[in-house]
């Protein structure tokens, strides 16, 4: 069977190389014809003699100029179907939406119409929608405590997994879980559920992170309303339990890659310097790890605004569909867009000065 | 075997001066110093505590994860009036299959199932060979405005597909329309025709085709150059190198991003929601499954409470999670060691 393939791959590969050599020859001429300019294959042309003495050394240069634009040529090449793939569904409709952005877009026969208003639609999103400026700041506010918590804990888990212990396989594929799910309608649909039939998260599977008893233990240990922003973080921990671990899977398997990187010879160097555990994460593995901290950060907020279900996201979609106002949509998602860049930007140029680069 | 062994034995004896590991241990202890002492105090209790920290931990974020699986099972097989019993909590009292048939002939299942295999196996064997393709050529070519481009990919990554939902809409309404209208004569463009899916897939534009890209260019520039090189040098040209001698190499990474193009593909329902009028794939059912019920199954009967619909819509959960979740306790392994292989990360 096996011998069977290779024959098969050995004859389309014959097949690949005289349809190469069909082409190679093409791609120089081109090149030369460019290269000589209009002019001298005419000269060409007219002088024959000429053109048979010198065009042995002619052709010999030509082929050794032309590799490495050759290669380009080949890398063009491999990358075409892309670009006319990207140009047609990515930057067109990217531009387009630009320009849906300044106009009162209606639907008409054969494409989207509509005049140009400027900055009316932006105007309108921010001042008069009613909900827009709400959603935004609560959406805003949820990444900001989300995140932290979804790099906290997803690096956690990612360091437990990496030890060696019974039952590691399983409890990694348990972990992995929610990737293969999370994007889809399930995990809404049945989260929804959940909160329908009363058996909530917070209220059900556990008491003891009943925001209630959080405050109960806090008090108990003598600390009275701290203040309201720790407490609305320990809310949030608690109460979005479910919502955080099913958020990290993708984090987990990449910090997890990061971990198995580390050399060898750090950890002996350590466990040699008679460092602690927790020495030994803040020294090594957390330098080792920090790049991914960062990549992981952007995925995070990424996937956390690009979200079909957030609210922002809810929200536009409504504008698109049901009310069909694409130059109001189109302005929500870009502002939307514009304010998640800016925070990426700001808080990866923050991140990256403490990031640690082992090679470069 | 045994020899061996009985070596090993008295080599130990013999490297101890005769003492056992514990007699060693004990007389290297007296020569350390206090500090020295205490880190080993505390490491051998660390290590035994630590075990059981671990346990607990993962058994709780485990059924922190798994709580909504078995929420699904529990509530997919019980007879709807057993959500009105207040006795009734995770085990049913009255199981039943009918919900699960109610289900199946609402979603139209097995059709919906096949367009969906259809549409997503597809899809994800065309990105996976275009997003190669174009991976390879920004890891190993040189060509101008090379920068530029691959910005445009990191790009594809960072905007919302909802931003260019609208424009595409409009593109495949009616850019495609005169030809679509010359084939079958429908007036509506491309629009509920698979193609739709298949065309962006095709040219590395489909469902998050950016990160694939990025995934391939960091796992072809992490393979030796010397392999291409000498592909070259006997005489092939870069297809076939990249067929020949790439592609084998990159075996585990083009698992990888096919089975995450699969379970995005599967997932997606927003990209579908726009494009297809009719609920023709799994996730769009779903979505829409509440209607559907109501449409269909309460037409003639009454319509039962929000607490008892429940019980169909878990049925449509499990039923449209099973045949993804069945492909990953099987291929579990590729998702979870492919990233680290696939060379992603460092």
């Amino acid at each position: 069977m096996a011998d069977i393939d290779n024959m098969n791959l050995s004859e389309e590969n014959e097949k690949e190389i005289a349809a190469d050599a069909a082409e190679s020859p093409e791609i120089a001429e081109d090149e030369a014809l460019k290269a000589q300019g209009a002019e001298l294959s005419k000269a060409d042309k007219e002088d024959e003699i000429k053109t048979e003495k010198t065009e042995k050394p002619k052709k010999q240069k030509r082929s050794i100029l032309s590799y490495e634009r050759k290669k380009g040529l080949y890398g063009y090449g491999f990358i075409a179907l892309w670009m006319i793939g990207t140009l047609i569904f990515f930057i067109i409709p990217l531009i387009k939406s630009i320009d849906f952005s300044f106009r009162n877009v209606l639907p008409a026969d054969g494409g989207m119409e509509g005049p140009y208003v400027g900055f009316a639609n932006y105007y309108e999103a921010f001042a008069n929608d009613p909900q827009y400026w709400t959603l935004l700041v609560d959406v805003l506010k949820d990444t900001v405590i989300q995140t932290p918590l979804i790099l906290i804990f997803s690096l956690f888990i990612a360091v437990i997994l990496n030890q060696e212990f019974k039952g590691r396989v399983l409890s990694r594929a348990i972990f992995f879980l929610p990737v293969i799910i999370v994007t889809g309608p399930v995990y809404s649909i049945i989260t929804g559920n959940i909160s329908t039939s009363g058996a909530d998260s917070a209220s059900q599977f556990s008491t003891m992170f009943e925001t209630d008893l959080v405050g109960e233990l806090l008090n108990f240990i003598g600390i009275y309303n701290i203040s309201t922003s720790l407490t609305e973080v320990i809310q949030t921990l608690t109460n979005e339990i479910l919502n955080i671990v099913w958020s990290s899977g993708i984090q987990i398997l990449v910090f997890l890659a990061a971990l198995q990187n580390i050399p060898h010879s750090a950890k002996e160097a350590a466990q040699m310097e008679g460092a602690t555990a927790w020495e030994y994460f803040w020294k090594i593995t957390f330098p080792y790890v920090s790049p991914m901290i960062l990549a992981n950060f952007i995925y995070t907020v990424i996937d956390k605004f690009t979200d079909p279900t957030n609210p922002v996201m809810a929200r536009i979609l409504e504008k698109q569909q049901v009310e069909w106002e694409y130059g109001l949509a189109a302005a929500m998602a870009w502002s939307y867009f514009l304010i998640i860049l800016a925070g990426v930007g700001l808080i990866v140029g923050l991140i990256n000065k403490f990031v640690y680069y082992e090679v470069d | 075997m045994k020899k061996s062994n009985t070596v090993a034995a008295e080599n130990e004896k013999t490297v101890g001066n005769g003492m056992s590991k514990k007699e060693a241990m004990k007389i290297r202890k007296q020569y350390m110093n206090r500090e020295e002492l205490a880190y080993l105090r505390r490491k051998r209790a660390f290590e035994c505590v630590w075990p059981f920290f671990r346990f607990f931990i993962l058994l709780g974020l485990g059924f922190v994860i798994l709580y909504p699986i078995i929420f699904m099972i529990s509530h997919a097989f019980r007879d709807p009036g057993d959500m009105n019993d207040p006795t009734v909590m995770w085990i049913p009292r009255n199981y039943t299959l009918s919900v699960m048939k109610d289900t199946i002939g609402v979603m139209n299942y097995w059709e919906t199932l096949k367009t969906t295999l259809f549409i997503n196996i597809g899809c994800s064997l065309v990105t996976v060979l275009s997003c190669s393709i174009t991976g390879y050529g920004f890891a190993r070519f040189k060509f101008k405005g090379k920068g530029f481009l691959f910005a445009i990919v990191v790009l594809m990554i960072l905007v919302p597909t909802q931003i260019v939902m609208m424009p595409q809409y409009e593109i495949f309404r009616y850019w495609f329309a005169p030809i679509v209208k010359a084939i079958n004569g429908t007036e509506r463009g491309l629009i509920d025709n698979p193609l739709v899916m298949y065309l962006p897939a095709l040219t590395a534009n489909g469902i998050r085709a950016g990160l694939f890209i990025l995934i391939f260019r960091q796992f072809f520039k992490g393979l030796p150059k010397e392999l291409e090189d000498a592909a070259y040098l006997d005489g092939c040209g870069p297809l076939r190198t990249f067929v020949q001698i790439m592609v084998p190499n990159a075996a585990s990474s083009f698992l990888t991003v096919f089975l995450f193009a699969v379970v995005w593909y599967w997932n997606d329902y927003y990209v579908s929601s726009v494009f297809f009028n009719n609920n023709q794939t799994i996730a769009l059912m779903l979505k829409n499954l509440s209607t559907q019920l109501s449409q269909k199954l309460f037409a003639t009967s009454t319509t039962p409470d929000v607490r008892q619909i429940i019980v169909w819509l878990e049925a449509g959960c499990l039923l449209s999670i099973t045949p993804i979740l069945v492909m990953y306790v099987f291929l579990q392994k590729y998702f979870t060691e492919g990233i680290e292989r696939s060379g992603l990360v460092g």
